[in-house]
């Protein structure tokens, strides 16, 4: 049977499983001999755990994803009761089989009468301005120095994933794009984003900061200049690259930790991206659990300082995040992972589909031009749905 | 050893690897400070963090306990810290500088730095030192360039130091050699 077969089976089947992008195309992880839902109890275990394999076989790792709330627990951080649906906080799957894929994925579409209803967002433009007022003097006051405000779309709709995710992909083949289906949700991302890529000691994140949309004036050498001359968008970035190198120091060796790549512009098929790549070799003892809590929830997409602009969020939102700006990646049983952080996102669960989009206020934004953003960055994925 | 009270910031363990550089650091949470490292530590380390020196009366304890005793350092917030025990008016400012690269200069003769030379640092602070300012030994010896806001005191008396901008920023220069230099002092 072609590989093109064997997914459409797969899916057809109703069998859970996982795709992952990788380098040249996508792995996809199925046939699950395990699955561990996670809580805040059995996480230090599930991650500690030493995991041997008297044959060693490329599916000898553990894919899957830590929700928000779960990697705020982790360093330490509650919660507020917030307005919940009971989404798992975290589910890894250990896979039996894989395969691997190129960027064509698949043909796959099914034909299917398109929604009418539209999507909902649960703050207005008004409560919007309200909260970003509010963080701004937050800011004035030193209490935080940038900080991402959420906004969730949502809609009462069931959804094919592989369909969607063969749809995003063909508009947008993101670095870090995933999705999974399982009997009772479906999750499907375009993430752009690294968070953790590490391999024996050496490892690495790569965070965005700063976005433009690309078209016919906008080439790569104008983006560079664009983010150079915009101030805000480059102070945003230094903020990330510190914030960041700050994280890997906490479980690197002195005087490893460099900046190997600084503001650099990527390009993508519809937009430009301005990162950076921090490097650092990891320390003798350190576990896998030190890692998780360093690095996660990956600082570019909550702001910073950290832990003081994270309660500032957790105080104010008032509905689970769920999987948004949590990590999905996979764990594999010599210590080696890769980890994105989960934007541009969309949760499937009980019929409902949410989509979770945030940008930042730091002292010189604007909150009609952020609330636009947010929109923009929601429009990809609400899209698929026409 | 150097002991680096930490504020629950997000630079703090860019500022243990800088000092790792020179001595063996210990770090820890500043509402979790271990009296026996305290009293072990050559140098205090005040670590840059969110919100005002008025929130960390624990810091300030330290800080009243050590001054003379001990080599202390402050920086960004921790710079605060100090002056703000020492009396000074911690206020906000216009503008704000968070992510920001600025040029500051040297402008005391009696800095451990050479007078009108220029560095450049990354900051990131809300609030600044109220101006005039006068505390007996303490003097300010950089300023920024544009803004002339206060950028960093010594009080080579007492052996007490302290940094408005981050020596530990991948924004700053001369970094290390500017921690290098107080630490040798």
């Amino acid at each position: 049977m072609s590989k093109e077969n064997q997914l459409k089976e797969i899916h057809t089947s109703g069998k859970a499983y996982a795709i992952y992008k990788s380098i040249n195309g996508f792995n996809l992880y199925t046939d699950f001999s395990k699955k561990i839902t996670l809580n805040n109890k059995n996480v230090s275990g599930f991650l500690n755990k030493k995991r041997v394999s008297k044959k060693p076989q490329e599916t000898d790792l553990f894919i899957g994803f830590f929700g928000y709330e779960l990697l705020n627990n982790l360093i330490g951080i509650k919660v507020p009761k917030q307005k919940s649906m009971n989404f798992p906080k975290g589910i890894f799957y250990k896979p039996e089989k894989k395969i691997s894929y190129s960027n064509n994925l698949v043909n796959y579409r099914i034909d299917k009468v398109r929604l009418k209803k539209k999507f909902k967002i649960n703050i207005n433009r008004k409560s919007y301005t309200k909260i970003f007022n509010k963080f701004k003097k937050k800011i004035k006051s030193g209490e935080t120095y940038q900080i991402k405000i959420c906004t969730k779309y949502k809609l009462k709709s069931a959804i094919d994933p592989l369909d969607f995710f063969c749809r995003l992909s063909k508009t947008n083949l993101a670095p870090e794009a995933f999705m999974i289906r399982d009997k009772d949700y479906s999750i499907i991302s375009c993430s752009p984003e690294n968070l953790i890529t590490k391999k024996g000691s050496l490892i690495t994140t790569k965070p965005i900061a700063g976005t433009v949309r690309k078209n016919k004036r906008m080439n790569k050498i104008k983006a560079l200049n664009y983010f150079r001359n915009n101030l805000k968008e480059t102070k945003e970035h230094n903020m990330i690259v510190d914030m960041e190198r700050s994280d890997m120091s906490r479980i690197c060796k002195v005087g490893t930790v460099k900046l190997s790549k600084e503001k650099a512009v990527e390009e993508y098929k519809d937009l430009f991206h301005y990162v950076s790549l921090i490097k650092g070799k990891v320390k003798k003892n350190i576990k896998n659990i030190d890692i998780i809590k360093a690095m996660m929830p990956g600082g570019s997409v909550i702001g910073c300082p950290k832990i003081s602009t994270l309660n500032l969020l957790n105080n104010q939102e008032k509905e689970n995040r769920n999987i948004y700006t949590g990590s999905f990646g996979y764990l594999k049983f010599n210590g080696d992972m890769k980890f994105n952080i989960i934007i541009r996102s969309i949760l499937n669960y009980k019929n409902i589909s949410e989509i979770s989009v945030a940008s930042g206020v730091v002292v010189d934004s604007n909150a009609k031009h952020e609330f636009g953003e947010n929109f923009i960055k929601a429009k990809a994925l609400i899209d698929l749905f026409k | 050893m150097i002991y680096v009270i930490d504020h629950k910031d997000s630079f703090t363990h860019n500022v243990v690897h800088q000092f790792s550089l020179f001595d063996e650091v210990k770090c820890d949470n500043y509402n979790n400070v271990d009296k026996t490292k305290l009293n072990k530590a050559k140098v205090i380390v005040f670590s840059p963090g969110p919100g005002n020196p008025k929130n960390y009366p624990l810091t300030s304890k330290i800080y009243n306990q050590f001054k003379g005793k001990k080599k202390i350092i402050g920086i960004c917030l921790g710079f605060q810290q100090i002056l703000f025990c020492e009396g000074a008016q911690i206020v906000e400012q216009n503008k704000i500088y968070h992510g920001y690269q600025s040029s500051i200069k040297v402008n005391s003769k009696n800095s451990l730095f050479k007078k009108n030379q220029i560095f450049k640092v990354g900051r990131y602070h809300s609030l600044k030192l109220k101006e005039p300012f006068k505390i007996k030994d303490f003097e300010i010896t950089m300023r920024c360039l544009e803004s002339k806001v206060a950028m960093a005191f010594e009080n080579n008396k007492d052996k007490i130091y302290g940094f408005q901008f981050h020596p530990e920023s991948f924004l700053t220069n001369n970094g290390n050699f500017l921690i290098k230099k107080i630490l040798s002092s």
